[in-house]
């Protein structure tokens, strides 16, 4: 069984009669990539800020890397570092300084921290801007500074809050290789809020789709297409030279096969996943020709918007 | 304490390698460098005057107690008014507090900077001001002086680190710097300007001064001159009730407070009309302290309560998204 490194329960955070934040259960297993999606205003950077202790939740308790964020908040701060929406280090300094600053703010001895900050600026490739200042970088260097500096003090988790935003497609190229290689080679887990959902299909383990402080979806990348056809179910689109009653009906009757729907010259079997061979087999029986076969793949911008409007009806 | 001092050694480095600081320190030793020229003059025409004149000037000449009167609250506030509200416009706010270290480290650490520049800055004009005047004096203070100017200089960090407190709650109080910096000018307008305009209007709506007055009765009144006002028992009582009312509504002024202590530790007391300095009685550093115990009690007071303020509406504030 995998260990949580966040694990919250009915988490809330109210401003007056507003929920920013309501009765969320999330859990975010060791060294994954967890997706929090939702709109904007949706409550993603507010959980977060509740995650990292520096938001005091209404109601509702979470453990961060097994420390509570209320009564620990300050071991839950040693443990996970945040990188806010817009990475904001001090202009005025340099990058070494910047970094040297959080080192210290970390209590950790000169000669740990020059040795670190050399390491994390070697990890998101900007050792050559060690004695830049911060307020002359582009946005997609700063970004990339940000993520040095969450690194600093050795953390277990990550908090990335829209990571990628106000890039350009290199730079968001280059940040989500920085966070594949923050799972995969620094072995962090990674929280990272977005609402560029093509990011998150490429980046993340699993996501959870939060909208008005409600988490309503939470999966792993590879169930969501259950997800948009039913639990077990999935969804083949074929193609084929002719399509007669008899060969709907002898389909229909394949054990496993849920619903067949003919629209837009595509012929869709809603099913198990062991009913492709049996369908294909009844095809050729009746003498047609698979021209395409192809299993139904939902976006992840399909299946946030099914979670969207059910939310809003 | 770690992260507060850490905090307070990153803001100190920022403060005094700052524009603002170095265009402050060197207007502010100008101007006491003018002022003490003027003191010095005064002393050298002025057999009765001490060496610590130089602070405190005469009626009529622009004084260091004037322009720490004038400007003190402008340079005590100019060093808190976004201490922590640049930190949320600018959004490295939630990046400091995501570090482990407690919030009040970052409240705390920023005042130790703000007081050190506020405490080099006072400490270091008047040091500048002595030190120019003694080759223009020929002499130096003796003793007695130098423990006046030693206790002008803590009073003059006490005055300063008070505004500092103000500017501060102002800055935990207001998002947006902007809005600080407005607080802090309505504030030192206030003090500075329509305090004693408020003050005269409510002393001439409740001791209104009689034409009346003026009129000499028989016999027991002073006459100053021919064809000039006369001075009756009655007008004195009036103008003494006047003054009386008009200092007890400026003690709400930390201005006020200052000006009379450190009037008073240079020994210079107050005359019969507010604001005349009279050398008829110098006053001991001890006699002037005995005296003013009280003004430098509300503003240790107003300094603590305006901090405590601070740091409580911090603790409690509300990190959201963007800050």
């Amino acid at each position: 069984m995998q260990e949580h490194v966040v694990n919250t329960e009915a988490l809330t955070k109210q401003y007056g009669d507003f929920f920013a934040v309501n009765n969320l259960d999330m859990e975010v297993e060791q060294n994954e990539i967890f997706g929090f999606l939702g709109p904007n205003g949706a409550g993603k950077t507010t959980t977060v800020l509740m995650l990292m202790g520096l938001s005091i939740p209404t109601s509702g308790t979470a453990k961060v890397g097994g420390y509570d964020i209320i009564e620990e908040s300050r071991e839950v701060r040693s443990i996970a570092s945040i990188l806010p929406e817009y990475s904001s280090l001090y202009g005025n300094l340099t990058t070494f300084e910047n970094l040297d600053y959080l080192g210290q703010l970390n209590d950790m001895p000169r000669e740990e921290r020059e040795n670190r900050i050399h390491e994390v600026l070697e990890i998101v490739g900007m050792s050559d801007w060690l004695d830049a200042k911060y307020e002359s970088f582009s946005r997609g260097m700063k970004q990339r500074v940000g993520i040095a500096s969450t690194m600093m003090k050795n953390p277990k988790i990550v908090f990335l809050d829209e990571p990628t935003l106000g890039l350009d497609p290199v730079g968001t190229l280059e940040i989500r290789e920085l966070i594949l290689d923050l799972k995969n080679r620094q072995g962090l887990t990674v929280v990272m809020t977005s609402h560029i959902l093509s990011e998150v299909q490429v980046t993340c383990d699993r996501i959870g789709i939060i909208n008005r402080g409600k988490l309503v979806l939470k999966e792993t990348m590879e169930n969501l297409n259950h997800v948009m056809t039913g639990a077990e179910d999935r969804r083949v689109d074929f193609k084929l030279n002719k399509v007669t009653p008899d060969l709907v009906k002898d389909i229909e009757a394949i054990e496993g096969v849920k619903e067949v729907k003919q629209e837009n010259g595509l012929f869709s079997v809603y099913g198990t996943d062991d009913t492709d061979i049996h369908i294909s087999q009844t095809i050729v029986e009746h003498g047609s020709t698979i021209l395409l076969m192809k299993p139904r793949e939902y976006t992840l911008e399909e299946i946030f918007m099914k979670y969207y409007q059910q939310e809003d009806d | 304490m770690a992260g507060s001092f850490t905090i307070a050694e990153k803001e100190l480095r920022d403060q005094m390698g700052s524009t603002r600081f170095i265009a402050i320190f060197a207007l502010m030793v100008l101007l006491s460098v003018l002022a003490a020229y003027q003191g010095v003059d005064y002393i050298k025409n002025n057999t009765e005057a001490s060496f610590v004149h130089i602070f405190s000037g005469t009626q009529m000449s622009f004084s260091f107690i004037q322009i720490m009167v004038m400007f003190g609250p402008i340079l005590g506030m100019a060093f808190g008014f976004d201490a922590i509200n640049k930190e949320r416009t600018t959004g490295t706010l939630s990046m400091l507090l995501g570090q482990p270290i407690y919030r009040d480290s970052v409240i705390n650490g920023k005042f130790i900077a703000g007081a050190s520049s506020l405490a080099t800055l006072g400490i270091g004009t008047i040091a500048i001001t002595t030190g120019l005047a003694i080759p223009m004096l020929g002499y130096g203070p003796s003793l007695a002086e130098a423990s006046k100017i030693l206790t002008l200089a803590v009073l003059t960090v006490l005055y300063l680190v008070f505004w500092l407190s103000l500017g501060t709650l102002f800055s935990v109080v207001a998002k947006k710097t902007s809005t600080s910096i407005l607080f802090s000018i309505a504030t030192w307008m206030f003090f500075s300007i329509l305090l004693s305009i408020l003050a005269t209007a409510i002393v001439n709506v409740m001791v209104p001064l009689d034409a009346d007055l003026f009129i000499m009765p028989s016999g027991d009144s002073e006459r100053s001159g021919p064809g000039r006002f006369q001075m009756t028992d009655e007008f004195r009582e009036v103008m003494t009730q006047r003054t009386e009312l008009t200092n007890l509504i400026m003690k709400i002024s930390p201005t006020d407070l200052y000006q009379d202590t450190a009037s008073a530790i240079l020994g210079t007391a107050q005359g019969f009309m507010r604001g005349a300095m009279e050398f008829d009685r110098t006053l001991s550093l001890g006699e002037a302290l005995m005296n003013n115990w009280a003004n430098i009690t509300v503003l240790a007071v107003g300094l603590v309560v305006c901090f405590a303020a601070s740091y409580m509406l911090f603790l409690r504030m509300e990190i959201r998204p963007g800050d």
